[in-house]
């Protein structure tokens, strides 16, 4: 791969993303000028945004907005006619010892659990990484496409491969912790704590690479000049790490942590393949539970409201995020 | 990212959603009424069906097509259409296909799926078609017949059957001086040589927490202490009765006396046998066709007796004929020529490491000259034991696999986990029987 395609794609998606997320202000002094002008370029834009509004609205309001109306419904596959139901499958929902209670809630908790312990390490890995790629050492484009290269496999490849590497008694971690002398019979994929461990490292492996792209090219858009003055004012490493490079990345940070957090609570693949949602269902996640009661065991209405739920909260920790990022930088 | 997995699993299921919204508008035929059948091959005007199956992996995409060349070069007046896909594509699209009309003509389904598929009206009764094809229950294995009805009605014929085993590497016994000629068959003899190999520090048997293949271990423990997975008209569980619990005691004791090691996960002990650190697994016919084994001595015999009666597990897989809007009885009638003729060339399907269901086929002596490694199991079909029929009842099901595991990592004692997964079970049964208007 070419890497400077790479870092000029990622620096986009920045840019895009830096946009997107922050409130729409009309920065360019130009666009102040004549009004018809501003309507022609807000045409032509709307033009080329059609496209994607199209497939957009089809596929996603359009079912989001079907979803909403499933889950105040009993709504079956099986029966002609969906009867209103009003909250209830919602009121189910918070309801103890209803027959999805304890088990949505243990999902949620689990996507919560990996959410937790997932995120930091997906922030601060990547972000140790970029500054290493950032210094210009020998093979440091070798380097970003080594780091970069798990991520561009799917999930069930990678879920195939840590299987045979984490197996309790055939599994080569296990073989190599044996001959280092520590114990050589952990349940990887089996047994908690370790199937968390399992989860998050190969998450970890697997999408750092994306993450630490990114704040590359986030670090590569902080001006040197203030590395140079902040050296004159005498401040040493960690003082331009803190002082520089960390309120340098606040927008990039802003993106990333965002997606992040959204990735992690979505986090389906590496469960579904390596732990089965065990032991017992430990590990089960709430896109796991919800695509369960949805698609395998047709409980549609349940599995929307489940869903609106898993959204609103993500929708909270999201503004919350905001908030508290913005404020940093305000 | 894995956002995209969950936002398209939502927008399919809603756009699946819409779909069989607009179905429904148009009018679902519902119930069961097939058309005649005549009862020696279809010879009414040239139609071309649709056949729908999972196999799409082994040996089975090269066979299917071959045979199906083979029909339709037989028959001039049907051309069978092959439309190989995933199980659980199938699964998710037949609802909507069939009730848009669009559905298969003929499809292959697992037998804890058939009654499933007929409580939601898109299975044609097929007891004509038997009665006409010619079929009884004695032309399969004892109970297979009756794996593929649901409320008294006939909705699968019969195709394939996948029992387990117990597969034996023999450089392992030997290693811990067992003649491997000597097949343990019953607890005394089993628990014997498990004690014998634990001697010469190795565990025998890894017992393994999930579906594949800890789950049917476990449900034939249960069969063979005498019990049973639910009651007869499966509205309440029987699972975590006495014999369920000895049946799941029998594999934590193998794991607490060291007969087994701790925490074995999915598929850990196939992986064991084959790297020749265990001598036992109880897995299903379908290894047979395992490459893998070629590189060990191996054999197979039937699960040992550890209860107080022979019983195994086995699955099973059906013809079934669907009920699409508007279904034509010409093609209905044409696909259950191709059903029977497909069952009288079975033979070959052993290939594919099942063992074919017409019981004229399977008990050819040519097909044991061909597969003598399929003896075992062919022995052991007389006393096995077919998945519950039942709509929803994998829901159900996946309960026993949750016991097992919180049984075997130790969370729950055999008693305690069995009597939670029955209690959820029977509230997912209830919740089955008003979803599916029983």
């Amino acid at each position: 791969m070419q890497p400077g395609r790479l870092t000029r794609s990622s620096s986009r998606t920045r840019q895009n993303t830096v946009t997107s997320l922050a409130p729409v202000i009309p920065t360019s002094r130009r666009s102040l000028v004549g009004t018809s002008g501003v309507r022609r370029r807000t045409g032509i834009a709307y033009l080329f945004l059609a496209p994607f509004l199209a497939l957009f609205t089809i596929f996603v309001v359009t079912p989001a907005i079907f979803g909403l109306w499933i889950s105040v419904t009993d709504w079956s596959p099986y029966k002609d006619e969906q009867n209103f139901v009003g909250l209830k499958n919602y009121i189910d929902l918070v309801t103890p010892g209803s027959i999805t209670f304890s088990d949505f809630w243990q999902s949620m908790g689990a996507t919560g659990i990996f959410t937790v312990l997932s995120v930091p390490c997906l922030l601060i890995i990547p972000m140790l990484t970029a500054i290493l790629l950032n210094n210009n050492i020998r093979g440091g484009s070798a380097f970003r496409a080594i780091f970069f290269a798990p991520y561009v496999l799917g999930v069930a490849v990678i879920g195939v491969i840590w299987k045979y590497l984490l197996d309790t008694q055939s599994g080569m971690l296990n073989h190599i912790l044996g001959l280092i002398g520590l114990p050589d019979n952990i349940p990887w994929t089996v047994d908690v704590p370790w199937a968390w461990v399992s989860l998050v490292l190969v998450t970890v492996w697997w999408t750092l690479g994306f993450n630490a792209v990114i704040l590359l090219a986030g670090l590569k858009s902080i001006n040197p000049d203030l590395y140079e003055a902040a050296s004159l004012d005498g401040a040493g490493v960690f003082r331009k790490f803190w002082s520089v490079t960390l309120p340098g990345l606040r927008p990039v940070m802003l993106f990333v942590s965002t997606t992040t957090i959204l990735a992690s609570a979505n986090m389906f693949g590496q469960s579904y393949l390596l732990t089965k949602g065990g032991p017992a269902n430990a590990t089960r996640t709430a896109i796991m539970y919800i695509s369960d009661q949805g698609l395998s065991q047709d409980n549609m209405a349940p599995a929307a409201a489940m869903s609106y739920i898993l959204f609103a909260i993500l929708a909270i920790i999201s503004v919350i995020n905001f908030r508290v990022q913005r404020e940093k930088s305000g | 990212m894995n956002k995209g997995i969950a936002r398209r699993a939502i927008a399919a299921t809603l756009a699946l959603g819409v779909g069989i919204v607009l179905a429904g508008c148009a009018g679902s035929a519902g119930g069961s009424g097939s058309g005649a059948v005549p009862g020696e091959d279809y010879a009414g005007p040239k139609v071309s069906i649709t056949f729908w199956n999972g196999w799409t992996g082994g040996a089975a995409p090269v066979l299917v097509p071959k045979l199906i060349e083979k029909f339709n070069s037989e028959h001039d007046n049907i051309e069978v259409k092959n439309v190989p896909q995933e199980w659980g594509d199938i699964a998710k699209k037949m609802p909507l296909a069939v009730k848009a009309g669009k559905g298969p003509d003929v499809a292959v389904g697992h037998g804890d799926d058939i009654a499933t598929y007929a409580a939601q009206g898109l299975l044609l009764g097929a007891d004509d078609i038997v009665d006409a094809l010619g079929y009884s229950a004695d032309d399969f294995p004892e109970g297979l017949m009756e794996a593929g009805a649901y409320q008294g009605d006939q909705y699968g014929i019969p195709w394939s059957v996948t029992p387990l085993g117990l597969y034996v590497n023999n450089d392992v016994l030997r290693s811990a001086g067992i003649d491997p000629a000597v097949v343990p068959t019953d607890k005394e003899s089993y628990m014997a040589a498990l004690e014998t190999l634990k001697g010469a520090g190795i565990a025998g048997e890894w017992v393994d927490g999930y579906v594949f293949t800890g789950t049917f271990e476990f449900q034939s423990l249960v069969w063979q202490f005498g019990g049973d997975l639910y009651n007869d008209d499966v509205t309440k569980s029987t699972f975590n009765s006495d014999a369920g619990v000895q049946a799941l005691t029998h594999m934590t004791d193998l794991i607490d006396q060291g007969y087994s090691p701790p925490n074995v996960a999915q598929d850990g002990n196939i992986k064991g046998l084959l790297s020749s650190e265990t001598a036992y697994n109880w897995n299903g016919v379908w290894q047979t066709t395992n490459e893998s084994f070629n590189q060990i001595d191996w054999t197979v015999a039937p699960v040992p007796q550890i209860g107080t009666e022979k019983a195994v597990w086995s699955s099973s897989t059906h013809w079934m004929f669907l009920n699409n809007k508007g279904q034509n009885q010409d093609k209905t009638a044409a696909a259950a020529t191709f059903v029977k003729w497909m069952n009288e060339n079975s033979a070959g399907w052993a290939e594919t490491g099942e063992l074919p269901a017409a019981n004229d086929v399977r008990n050819d002596p040519a097909l044991i000259e061909t597969y003598p490694n399929l003896k075992p199991f062919l022995d052991s079909l007389p006393y096995a034991h077919y998945e519950t029929s039942a709509p929803g009842i994998t829901a159900a099901n996946a309960l026993i696999t949750t016991a097992l595991n919180e049984a075997l990592t130790g969370k729950k004692s055999p008693q305690a986990a069995l009597d939670d997964a029955a209690r959820q079970a029977d509230a997912i049964l209830e919740q089955n029987a008003a979803k599916y208007g029983d």
